[in-house]
């Protein structure tokens, strides 16, 4: 793991990005960042600008529309960046998975790196997930 | 105006483009006009008799595509659905948007989705499909068929 790795674990930073959810799994997000679960205890901390951003919280199923906004997103992130798939929609298209309108999985898009199952998922697995991420990775040094 | 009024004056006014008439429930009326007579139809129900225009939602039944506009009088709790049945093959309707700001998006929507031509549209771009879009492909009519070849249809890595 390298030094810029290891930084960005110590307090990832993460941007909420929607790529037409139906919502519900930004319900959840916002869940985990508000008092209730509370996860800027740990260092996580929701960023306004993409530019700011360690990690990608995407949720939604890919249409065609905001593919290409992900895309412009992606490019203007600071790397190293950790993708997390949030939702069924994000992780494997969900119900959308003959859908006109959604024609590529998001990742064959861009690099995912921590796959969130459930609709929604709730808070616990979200919180979960982020964990599992940061000690593979940390392992991985 | 009392429910009764509402509906006694509609038949009165527009007696000859009225298809049919179904009085549904208490709270729920259902119009089928003539294609023609939408735009004074709904003119009238908004400017006149004040009421809120909902929503309007459209479905491909072969051999016809149905349109309803949604149209609540809140005074009496009345919600009148304007049905209107257009031709498969020719879907041409007269725009209601050209008058009522509110209706702009969701014809639109219908244009794109459902291949519907409003005549008239202010504004007849796109809105939820991408620009690219091939031209006569409507995802929302019973007999679309996938056309993009390069889609991917797994689920994933």
């Amino acid at each position: 793991m390298g030094l810029k790795l290891k930084a960005l674990l110590k307090s990832p930073w993460v941007f909420h990005l929607s790529t037409g959810s139906c919502n519900n799994c930004d319900i959840e997000i916002l869940d985990c960042l508000t008092p209730r679960f509370d996860i800027e205890r740990f260092g996580i901390l929701l960023s306004g600008s993409i530019k700011h951003a360690d990690v990608l919280l995407v949720t939604g199923s890919c249409n065609r529309m905001s593919v290409e906004r992900m895309k412009d997103l992606w490019e203007q992130v600071p790397k190293p960046c950790l993708v997390i798939a949030i939702g069924s929609c994000a992780a494997s298209k969900g119900l959308f998975i003959d859908s006109y309108n959604c024609p590529v999985a998001l990742d064959k898009i861009v690099p995912v790196n921590a796959y969130v199952p459930g609709c929604p998922p709730k808070p616990e697995a979200m919180i979960a997930g982020v964990v599992a991420l940061i000690t593979k990775l940390s392992e991985g040094s | 105006m009392t429910r009764e009024e509402v509906l006694q004056d509609l038949q009165t006014r527009f007696g000859d483009d009225i298809i049919e008439f179904f009085d549904k429930s208490p709270h729920r009326v259902y119009i089928e006009i003539k294609p023609d007579a939408i735009v004074q139809f709904g003119v009238y129900l908004f400017r006149t008799l004040k009421a809120r225009f909902n929503i309007a939602s459209g479905t491909d039944i072969p051999p016809k595509i149905e349109i309803l506009y949604h149209f609540i009088i809140e005074d009496i709790n009345l919600l009148i659905s304007l049905r209107i049945k257009l031709d498969r093959d020719n879907a041409v309707s007269k725009s209601l948007g050209a008058e009522i700001e509110a209706v702009n998006w969701i014809e639109r929507e219908m244009a794109e989705l459902l291949g519907i031509t409003f005549t008239g549209h202010p504004d007849p771009r796109h809105l939820l499909l991408h620009e690219e879009w091939p031209k006569e492909v409507y995802p929302l009519r019973q007999d679309y068929e996938e056309w993009d070849e390069t889609a991917d249809r797994t689920r994933g890595v």
